[in-house]
């Protein structure tokens, strides 16, 4: 982390003073500092982010950029997770929910009347949002860890619906029909790296949505929910309003993701998209970044997913079954960071940088 | 037409009743002080009034209007804002966040309300403080976070629940001068207090209760005369205080 911060630092430094000769208060040009410093740091990230999957390409490693992708589409699930749970305080163990309905409704609409999946994607964040809004308005009057409880009901409700639901595939789900490669069908055949942008592109919209959140008016009512909802409510606070509109932001980014990962695995079952491990997964990749924080779910997702998809490999070439051990490897992950920094990876981060 | 008023106000919880038929008011000018003895339900009051609780009977009439069954966060915003006995500082936010939200109630975004926000720093002496977190921050300095993010919500009036209360006589001086400031802006104040030395100067009215009911009401000197009050709550000490002239 330093070895990134300083070189920037020193381009910046000079550069501040000189560009603004007026004299700001010591407080305000330390910020433009930072920020410009920042700006670099930024733009160095990018650089990778756009640049290592050409490199991946060219070099034939699909593994890795499988790995990316799933980052990405992590990162972009444990931050539509952060905006309900981290920053309203509102935990939910049914996110799987909005996944499944994200992808089963436009996969739905693309193979009953052709709609293409640009569009679904839209409808799905749409129908994810009332079906949100439906289980957060009688949920939100259960206080604290009931809301958890009540998730994980209606996520078992929703998976249970859709394996007995004929019309839709039932147990054994909808295979996606092959398409001719194009924009238009979110069909790529002969590489992953429109899958990759699209990931990347999805991921950088939720924390866009995350990054507005926390500077509005939003991020204010969410933490002070998160805080004490009665003195919230003192200050005027409509918290169940609020509280709705933290699960319609996080349902409708949830559903957009879900789209991605069926027009990317081109098959969807209750079992891999409504299940209630997902949504322990999603809230795991939070909770181990550090929840509450912008950079915790990309932090929480650049740690957990290659050490979960590295460990099905490994233990499947050594002839495990590997599913229940990564489980295993994120339960004991978790409970370090509980006992030894609630504050997740972001305020380790924090602490390696020297700031409070 | 009194700025509030509460008409034959009872609470029961089951078979308690913690406030009987209680009725007082406060017009726009007044700091009104209301004192008793431990669970004489002003606490109890207090919910019923900014809408925590919903009274069983009786009515609370803000501008003539009643609010009873309103939530609190309407009540709010129809010009109540109170603090609590036990504080709720937000204690992820820092001071300056924690005001914002109270500054947010009135204010057309986060640009705004923080505008709003420094302004009450500055009024209620925390502008230095206005990067601490919540948890930072001393029981004095909670509770004059707790007044401050009330005043930012701009109330007509400001309810102030034993706000003196584990304060060292130099912090209370310091939060007796904050309340008559707010009173100096146009804010009328209704106040909880054990602190007698405190309230019994700066109040134009006193209010006393026991056992959920109304003793009676009267001017500060009055009331600290009265010889059921001392014997319900005051104790002999108290009348050698008020015995002398009056501070200010």
């Amino acid at each position: 982390m330093t070895t990134v911060d300083q070189p920037s630092d020193s381009t910046s430094m000079p550069a501040g003073p000189g560009l603004d000769p007026t004299a700001l208060p010591p407080e305000r040009s330390r910020g433009r500092a930072a920020s410009a410093s920042r700006l670099a740091v930024g733009a160095i990230a990018a650089l990778v982010l756009l640049g290592l999957p050409l490199v991946l390409e060219a070099q034939r490693l699909v593994h890795p950029l499988h790995i990316l992708i799933m980052i990405c589409l992590y990162a972009t699930l444990a931050q539509a997770w952060n905006i309900l749970g981290g920053y309203a305080g509102q935990i939910s163990l049914g996110n799987a929910v909005f996944f499944g309905v994200g992808a089963y409704t436009s996969t739905l609409l693309m193979t009953r009347i052709g709609l293409s999946p640009w569009l679904g994607i839209l409808v799905g964040m749409f129908v994810a949002v009332l079906v949100s809004l439906a289980i957060g308005y009688p949920c939100f009057r259960l206080g604290g860890h009931y809301f958890a409880i009540a998730t994980i009901a209606v996520g078992e409700i929703v998976q249970t619906l859709f394996i007995n639901w004929r019309e839709v595939g039932g147990a054994s789900g909808i295979h996606l029909p092959l398409l001719p490669e194009a924009f238009v069908n979110f069909q790529f055949h002969s590489s992953k790296l429109p899958y990759y942008y699209i990931a990347l592109a999805m991921a950088a919209i939720a924390f866009g949505c995350a990054f507005l959140v926390e500077r509005s008016r939003l991020g204010y009512y969410f933490r002070a929910i998160k805080g004490d909802p009665l003195a919230a409510r003192s200050l005027g606070v409509k918290i169940t309003r609020y509280k709705l509109y933290a699960i319609a932001i996080s349902a409708a980014l949830t559903a957009m993701a879900g789209t991605l990962y069926a027009q990317y695995i081109l098959v969807i079952d209750p079992e891999s998209v409504l299940p209630l491990s997902l949504s322990v997964l999603i809230c795991l990749v939070a909770v181990l970044g550090g929840i509450g924080s912008i950079w915790g779910p990309l932090l929480g997702a650049l740690v957990l997913i290659p050490l979960s998809e590295g460990t099905r490999v490994y233990l499947a070439q050594s002839g495990g079954g590997g599913r229940a051990i990564d489980l295993m490897v994120y339960g004991a992950l978790i409970v370090l960071v509980a006992v030894f920094q609630p504050g997740g990876l972001v305020a380790i981060s924090r602490r390696f940088r020297g700031r409070g | 037409m009194p700025l509030l008023e509460v008409r034959d106000l009872t609470m029961r919880f089951g078979g308690l009743v913690a406030n009987d038929s209680v009725s007082l008011h406060v017009d726009a000018d007044e700091i009104v002080g209301l004192i008793g003895p431990n669970g004489a339900g002003k606490t109890t009051l207090f919910s019923c009034i900014s809408g925590t609780l919903r009274a069983t009977n009786g009515q609370v009439l803000l501008e003539g209007q009643d609010v009873v069954g309103q939530t609190p966060e309407e009540i709010c915003w129809r010009g109540i804002a109170r603090t609590f006995q036990i504080v709720r500082t937000f204690r992820e936010m820092t001071v300056l966040e924690n005001v914002m939200v109270g500054a947010l109630l009135r204010a057309s975004g986060t640009s705004q309300a923080r505008v709003d926000a420094e302004e009450v720093l500055e009024l209620t002496g925390l502008a230095h403080k206005r990067h601490v977190l919540g948890a930072g921050l001393t029981i004095a300095e909670r509770k004059r976070v707790e007044l401050a993010r009330a005043l930012a919500t701009r109330p007509k009036l400001l309810m102030l629940d034993e706000v003196m209360a584990g304060l060292n006589p130099r912090e209370r001086q310091e939060a007796i001068d904050l309340v008559r400031t707010a009173h100096a802006r146009g804010i009328a104040i209704l106040m909880v207090e054990h602190v007698m030395e405190v309230i019994m100067p700066i109040s134009d009215r006193v209010v006393v209760l026991t056992n959920g009911r109304k003793l009676l009401e009267g001017r500060p000197e009055a009331v600290s005369r009265n010889e059921e009050v001392i014997k319900a709550y005051l104790g002999e000490r108290y009348r050698a205080v008020i015995a002398e002239p009056p501070a200010c």
